[in-house]
């Protein structure tokens, strides 16, 4: 009821002021307000919604049509329609549920009677040096931005608070610029310090520090949506790490704004881009992608340029273009047409619309490890010149060859079939009857084919077809166990594409226990199987063969268990393969028989026909393979007259004759075969990163229907949006273009939002609350004109980012005390003024860190590949498929478990269950300002997590070693840690109450003590005391859970 | 005066806290953002006069999602004139053109494959059941069918994104959320909206869900769902530490709350004051939440009434049984999925399971709902994300086949909260394929829940980037009367 009344009463002030009129309206800050959240969804930009063809957002339109007459109330229909209270006359019209109050209508018609001046929005007109106010307190300010928060707060009849004590300001400054709490030492010197320049001086040490760049880059990774799976469907691991590294290193590299955006959105576009501008790009590869089966290419290729387009337009414009997606923007000047030209320019990417459920969905490239990089470079080179031999030398070869043909004869071939290790031979083209002649272990056997026909092979006169499934089982063949090498395959043909086993020792009713060879619609692969899907391995070939041409496949398999023991040949020719599936940890010997055509079970490849099987008990060599079937082909080739050959049989007898018969090419081959192991170990040991590669083709989008991929509009070409400045014509239009677009000093908003976003980082609030909303819908600025100098300043000193955050901490403003005062919670609630030094909660990861930190726990090392922490059971388990590589979570051991929280595997459809009760986002789509509750859940997480409580017993620990003997000494060393100060008496007298009836407890209770110091990776020191080490990791765990550290 | 009583007399920690707001307060935050004039970024504001014009008849939900979609034909949708055509071909007429999967895009044809199980009809309204749930035949009196629901989305993902919060893209409040938002908690110790995923019997062709499922999207953050769990702790980190009972944890907040007492005082922030509560808060909840998920006092005749299986943590008859219990503690909105229903082939394999583990619990529910006075208030729906295709995937046979995706046309059902039991709406043609009477849109299905709780969903409208949201988006929608009692 007060409230209601209070409200009351100010609407009847505030019609007073307006219709007496002291100042003149300001369309951007009176009206626009009215017109946007009343008027404009039916009379504004959009014009598929738009009412009467009546816009009311443009003063020539609304003017031409007549709705207003400038200086005429009378005249103006817009008034009188307000005004109305005739159902169907009055405006806006009852259903459209708005209602506008007494003032807006008195604000409207004295602002008709004004002229009706409209005003472009804010945000859209270029930043202009503003005049630095002037301050009665002349003395207060440290800088330019305390003259601009103190004119404000004297307007409003405020004193700004005093300066915060040096140990708070060395915490904050810790926590602002670094994420982690101050280690005591260096309060203590900051304390001590008496030089006049300290605190500038630790600023400095702050902005030196690695935990710098972990810090900005973490805040970074949110705009990002970075995360380290692909977010849909499977959400199978993403191997996204580098690009983490990248921002990390760029921070603390203090890469000025300016590279920092064009690497990010171009660096695969900058002439002879370096390996870091290429991890640079990942920026627009984060997305959240899919997988699933069904889903439709197009629609997702749709989905995944939008989310570009929206990313970027949100980070770097402070605009929400999705809603231009489907309709021009209802308040801001941003048409679909704006939309789909600038998502133009993230349209034109290479890649595809199904992430493979892999880790490295292409386009991707290898990063070698640091310590690697030199020799990497190296063997690169070296590769490319022998490259170039290999091709020099079959140029030069021609005489040498012919020379060689010659002479050649069938006998050149002869025994060069491997015998060693041979288990299982069968023609399979003796062509008559239902028994087939088998060769196993050297001894023949005649095998029991009911239901088979013999059909013309490529040349042989007959082969076999297997006509029925299951028909030819051979129970001693192939019972190989995982560690065993093998190696087996044959000549091939099916009538049609399709999915199915050739031929499988394999029990598909027992979770596919077994191994095959498998056509899976031209593509040609293996599975080798403990249980499907869980611990099995399973490799394709990239490439697609035609099924129904005979062709020889052979597949070798080194034993190691892993799917890169697994090599697939075509025709003798290695190939390109692809993991699906690499856990196999199990047996995979079954007691089904060995099958050809099918599985165990009815499941078949039709009309699978076959000669030439072979089976060997360890891993043939690239060489070995290709001298089975191919050879064979070879000496039908040479059989036929010359001039009978087809180019491509030349071309097969010519490279059989450079590997195998010209010493030149094979020493080549060997020095090829060297380098290529090297630059794989290499790439083993290192990483990769999925990058931008840029179509040839210029960049297009279609304006799409209502944002429905299979409703084409008209095709658009790459532009920026109409309202902004725009670009040269000398420019690019591509997405180098676009970024430098973004930095010209013609560009209102990027400066704008990028500073205000860096002022949220550190006071809690933007100056523009609405940190990703500058559109007119957005918050207005609290401070236009310190908005405007901050922007211009940043950008004048070259996007100088270490430099503007040094400004901002080294304000008077950043240096006051958090301590309010009554005046001040009535006149400045919210803190927008900044009255007083501002105080929120930390972000999830900052808790963690902080505990971690203070405790003396933390890991510090950085990057590298994510970790997994402690994390309650079951979280992933819950929503992952079966089969999805992230559904069991096993934490990791030893250090791993106390990295930072930014190195935590980021999950997306199950984000770390501790963080994302602290409100971490879920990193499925860019977020600049995260939410910040206060709920009994985060309590929760904060006394129970075993993360806090480990940490807790670990400070105990060190408390009870490092501090001397008294519990007053051994609290000081404790709060030292966790609060960078001493307590004062009554809170000591509190707090050592506590530990004592706590101590008393566990002294009663050793049981409980023990269980307490026992769970969790950390052994606690068996020579402390149990009862005091419980007694303090309680009373650590109840300090650590305080409003003052949990706040910063 | 002080600082701190200040605060406390402002209420001005009220802005943020509402998690678990005042039981009398039956608007949750949306009246207090309004009254307090909370315009922070991101942070919706609406306009709570009118936003529950309507009497509620539904005060509490439990929405059972059967994720993969079951097939109606096999279960509600019954098609005797599919029996002639066995193995012939989808008539072009029929399937007009229709975007398919990329699973069956591919297939050479579109044999159907007619229901191979027996159907009989039940309950005032004639509604033919499938053998495979004879419970849920018992009840038929009880339930509301549509058998005319559909969608736009054909794959998992978007589909269960479209039903769970109106679009098919992710990032928007679920229905549960806005329920939660809209109507407040009436247990201060409970969270309004809690979610349950059950583990199905049969594991073979599992779909994936996600946490973004149950999120508040633009709405506040506490609105989401706090998942309940089926094994370890029911809540995230509800239990202490091993070594640390109650009364230790208790001794250890009372030293935080005084510690904090002086802060607030010191510094005067509000947020300090909620803190305090909301460790309160916490600690309640340690006690509450075991007492809630013991199941050790409900009678034999309950067991009986749900099945056996509702004794084992995790089964679908167990999460309903909780459901059940959180309501009763004034839960408003519970959330159970169960998975395991995306038959693209083995239906004869895997259907008896899934209807074994849903059929008998469904009874259960709402037989002991209503034995309790509870159905009135509570509403129950079943349903999944889309139906399937009346043409086989894969290998078909007179015993087995598989069945696509299909959003054309899906069966769900409804009980209590208001709406006309023993009642079917909307029918489909003979193959089950196209909607031919009363199409229920996802829309008007929202629309139409959101009436039963007794909003407008015109006027349920929350600010955020400038437009008016709301569950139902922007294209028209329905609510179909039909449904209500």
């Amino acid at each position: 009821m007060l409230l209601k009344n209070i409200s009351s009463l100010t609407m009847l002030v505030l019609v007073a002021t307006v219709v007496q009129g002291a100042e003149k309206l300001k369309y951007n800050r009176d009206i626009r307000p009215i017109l946007s959240e009343n008027c404009f969804a039916c009379h504004g930009p959009d014009s598929a919604a738009r009412k009467a063809d009546l816009r009311l957002d443009r003063r020539e339109d609304a003017i031409k049509f007549g709705a207003i007459v400038a200086g005429s109330a009378e005249k103006s229909p817009i008034i009188e329609r307000i005004y109305s209270s005739e159902k169907g006359k009055v405006m806006p019209p009852p259903k459209a549920h708005k209602v506008l109050t007494a003032i807006q209508k008195e604000k409207l018609k004295q602002w008709v009677l004004e002229g009706a001046e409209y005003e472009l929005h804010w945000s859209f007109i270029a930043a202009k040096k503003p005049t630095m106010p002037q301050n009665k307190n002349a003395s207060w300010a440290k800088n330019p931005i305390d003259r601009f928060i103190l004119a404000e707060l004297e307007k409003k009849g405020l004193a700004p608070a005093p300066e915060a004590d040096r140990r708070t300001l060395a915490r904050r400054l810790s926590l602002d610029l670094n994420g982690l709490p101050p280690e005591p030492s260096v309060v203590e010197a900051f304390v001590a310090d008496t030089r006049p320049d300290a605190y500038e001086k630790l600023v400095d040490q702050f902005l030196q520090s690695s935990s710098w760049g972990e810090h900005r880059g973490r805040i970074w990774l949110d705009a990002a949506r970075y995360a380290d799976s692909h977010g849909i469907h499977f959400d199978n691991f993403r191997e996204m790490w580098s690009y983490r590294d990248w921002v990390i290193n760029a921070f603390n590299n203090n890469m000025p704004f300016g590279q920092f955006t064009i690497e990010q959105l171009a660096g695969d576009l900058l002439p002879n881009a370096t390996l870091e501008q290429k991890i640079a790009s990942g920026f627009n590869r984060c997305n959240i992608t899919t997988n699933e089966g069904g889903a439709i290419s197009e629609e997702y290729l749709v989905l995944y340029t939008r989310d570009r387009t929206e990313t970027v337009a949100q980070v770097w414009l402070g605009l929400t273009a999705g809603c231009a997606v489907c309709h021009d923007h209802k308040f801001d000047p941003f048409s679909t047409k704006d939309f789909y030209s600038m998502a133009a320019f993230f349209n034109n990417t290479t890649q595809g619309a199904m992430d493979g459920n892999i880790k490295d969905t292409p386009p991707i490239i290898a990063v070698p490890n640091l310590n690697d990089k030199a020799r990497w470079e190296e063997v690169t080179k070296a590769l490319a010149i022998v490259r170039t031999q290999v091709e020099n030398r079959k140029k030069e070869a021609k005489g040498d060859y012919d020379k060689w043909l010659a002479t050649a004869s069938k006998d050149t071939f002869s025994n060069r079939t491997p015998t060693e290790g041979l288990v299982v031979s069968a023609t399979l083209k003796e062509g008559k009857g239902d028994k087939l002649e088998f060769i196993i272990n050297k001894e023949k056997k005649m095998v029991d084919a009911p239901e088979i026909a013999w059909v013309k092979g490529q040349t042989e006169e007959k082969v076999l077809q297997v006509a029925k499934a299951g028909s030819v089982t051979i129970p001693e063949i192939g019972d190989f166990e995982k560690d065993q090498a093998f190696s087996f395959g044959a000549w091939v043909l099916t009538p049609r594409q399709a999915f199915g086993p050739l031929f499988a020792r394999m029990d598909d009713t027992a979770k596919h226990r077994g191994w095959d060879l498998w056509f899976e619609n031209g593509k040609v692969g293996a599975h080798i199987v403990s249980s499907w899907p869980e611990n099995a391995i399973k490799v394709m070939s990239k490439a697609t063969f035609n099924q129904n041409v005979w062709t020889h496949v052979f597949v070798t398999y080194n034993g190691s268990g892993k799917a890169d023991g697994v090599k697939i040949y075509v025709n003798g020719i290695a190939q390109a393969t692809e993991a699906l599936s690499n856990n196999l940890t199990g047996s995979i010997r079954t007691n089904v028989p060995f099958r050809l055509g099918s599985r165990h079970s009815k499941e078949s490849l039709q009309k699978a026909t076959f000669h030439d099987l072979k089976i060997y008990n360890r891993s043939l060599k690239p060489e070995e393979v290709a001298a089975l079937g191919p050879v064979e082909k070879l000496v039908q080739i040479l059989a036929k007259e010359q001039a009978k050959r087809t180019p491509e049989e030349n071309n097969q007898l010519f490279d059989w004759w450079l590997s195998n018969m010209d010493a030149k090419s094979k020493d080549l081959t060997t020095q090829l075969g060297n380098l290529d192991r090297e630059e794989k170990e290499l790439k083993g040991k290192g990483t990769i990163a999925h990058i931008m590669v840029e179509k040839p083709e210029p960049s297009m989008a279609y304006i799409l229907n209502r944002g429905d991929y299979d409703k084409r509009k008209d095709k658009v070409a790459a532009a920026t949006p109409e309202v902004l400045h725009s670009m040269p014509k000398d420019t690019q239009r591509n997405r180098l273009g676009f970024s430098q677009w973004l930095l010209m000093p013609e560009n209102p908003l990027t400066y704008r939002v990028t500073v205000n976003r860096f002022w949220q980082e550190v006071f809690g609030n933007g100056l523009v609350r609405s940190s990703g909303d500058f559109g007119i819908t957005g918050d207005t600025p609290s401070h236009p004109e310190l908005l405007d100098y901050l922007a211009l300043e940043f950008r004048e000193q070259g996007g100088d980012i270490k430099k503007f955050f040094k400004l901002m901490v080294t304000s008077a403003t950043y240096m006051q005390s958090a301590v309010s005062t009554p005046e001040k919670l009535e006149k400045d609630p919210a803190n927008r003024l900044l009255s007083r030094g501002s105080r929120y909660r930390m972000d999830a990861e900052m808790i963690r860190d902080y505990a971690l930190a203070s405790s003396g726990i933390l890991t510090k090392k950085i990057g590298g590949p994510s970790v997994k922490p402690y994390q309650p059971e079951g979280v992933w388990e819950a929503v992952a498929m079966i089969g999805s590589n992230t559904r069991d979570y096993k934490p990791d051991t030893g250090e791993n478990l106390y990295r930072k929280s930014m190195y935590t595997f980021w999950k997306r459809s199950a984000p770390p269950a501790s963080m994302e009760i602290l409100n971490a986002p879920n990193r499925e789509t860019c977020t600049v300002k995260r939410e910040r509750t206060n709920t009994p859940l985060q309590a929760l997480v904060t006394l129970n997590d075993p993360q806090f409580v480990e940490a807790a017993r670990f400070l105990a620990e060190r408390s009870l070693k490092e501090s001397g003997g008294t519990p007053d000494s051994q609290l000081d060393f404790i709060t030292m840690r966790i609060l960078s100060r001493k307590l004062n008496p009554s809170e000591k007298a509190l707090v050592l109450s506590e530990r004592s009836d706590l101590l008393e407890y566990y002294a009663k209770n050793m049981e409980e003590a023990k269980k307490l110091q026992t769970f969790g990776a950390h052994k606690s020191d068996p020579k402390l005391n149990l009862a005091e080490l419980s007694a303090w990791t309680m009373t650590i765990n109840s300090l650590m859970n305080l409003d003052e550290v949990l706040c910063r | 005066m002080n600082i701190t009583s200040l605060i406390q007399e402002q209420g001005l920690a009220m802005t943020r806290r509402h998690f678990f707001s005042k039981g009398s307060n039956a608007l949750g935050f949306a009246a207090l953002t309004n009254l307090l004039g909370n315009k922070a970024q991101g942070a919706p504001s609406t306009d709570s006069s009118a936003m529950n014009p309507f009497p509620s008849k539904a005060k509490n939900v439990i929405y059972l999602h059967m994720v993969g979609g079951p097939p109606q034909m096999d279960l509600f949708d019954y098609k005797p004139k599919m029996q002639d055509w066995y193995d012939k071909d989808l008539p072009d007429s029929v399937r007009k053109g229709q975007r398919l999967t990329t699973m069956t895009s591919g297939q050479a044809r579109f044999p159907i494959a007619p229901s191979k199980y027996k159907f009989s009809q039940h309950g005032p309204s004639g509604m033919w059941f499938t053998e495979l749930l004879p419970y849920k035949a018992k009840m038929a009196g009880d339930l509301c069918f549509m058998r005319s629901m559909n969608t736009e989305a054909i794959n998992h993902e978007p589909a269960i994104t479209y039903m769970q919060t109106g679009n098919q893209q992710t990032g928007k409040p679920c229905l549960g959320a806005w329920a939660s938002y809209g109507l407040g908690s009436m247990n201060q110790n409970l969270p309004a909206f809690v979610v349950m995923v059950a583990k199905p019997s049969n594991t073979e062709q599992v779909q994936a869900i996600s946490a973004r499922l149950w999120q508040a999207g633009y709405l506040p953050g506490e609105y989401a769902a706090v998942p309940f769990r089926t094994s370890g702790d029911p809540i995230l980190y509800l239990n202490n530490p091993p070594g640390v009972p109650t009364q230790i944890r208790r001794r250890t907040l009372d030293g935080i709350n005084q510690l904090n007492q002086m802060t607030l005082n010191q510094v005067g922030d509000p947020e300090t004051l909620t803190r305090i509560q909301q460790y309160e808060m916490a600690f309640k909840m340690q006690t509450s939440v075991p007492e809630l998920t013991d199941m050790a006092r409900e009678s034999e005749n309950t067991f009986k009434l749900y099945g056996e299986a509702a004794r084992k943590p995790g089964t679908f008859a167990n999460t309903t049984l909780l459901a059940r219990r959180l309501v009763e503690r004034g839960v408003r909105f519970v959330q159970i999925y169960h998975n395991n229903w995306d038959t693209h082939g083995n239906v004869a394999g895997r259907l008896p399971d899934q209807c074994r583990d849903v059929d008998q619990a469904c009874y259960g529910l709402i037989q002991d709902l209503k034995n309790r006075g509870m159905l009135d208030s509570t509403l129950v729906i079943w349903g999944g994300e889309f139906g399937r295709t009346i043409y086989s995937q894969g290998g078909l046979s007179k015993t087995n086949y598989g069945r696509d995706h299909h959003p054309r046309c899906f069966t769900m059902w409804m009980a209590g909260g208001g709406t006309r039991p023993g009642s079917v709406y909307g029918e489909t043609d003979d193959f089950s394929y196209n909607i031919v009477k009363d199409p229920v849109h996802i829309r008007d299905f929202h629309a139409t829940i959101l009436q039963l709780m007794g909003f407008d969903h015109e006027k349920f409208t929350v600010r955020y980037q400038g437009l008016d949201q709301k569950l139902t988006g922007v294209e028209h929608a329905r609510v179909i009367k039909e449904l209500m009692a």
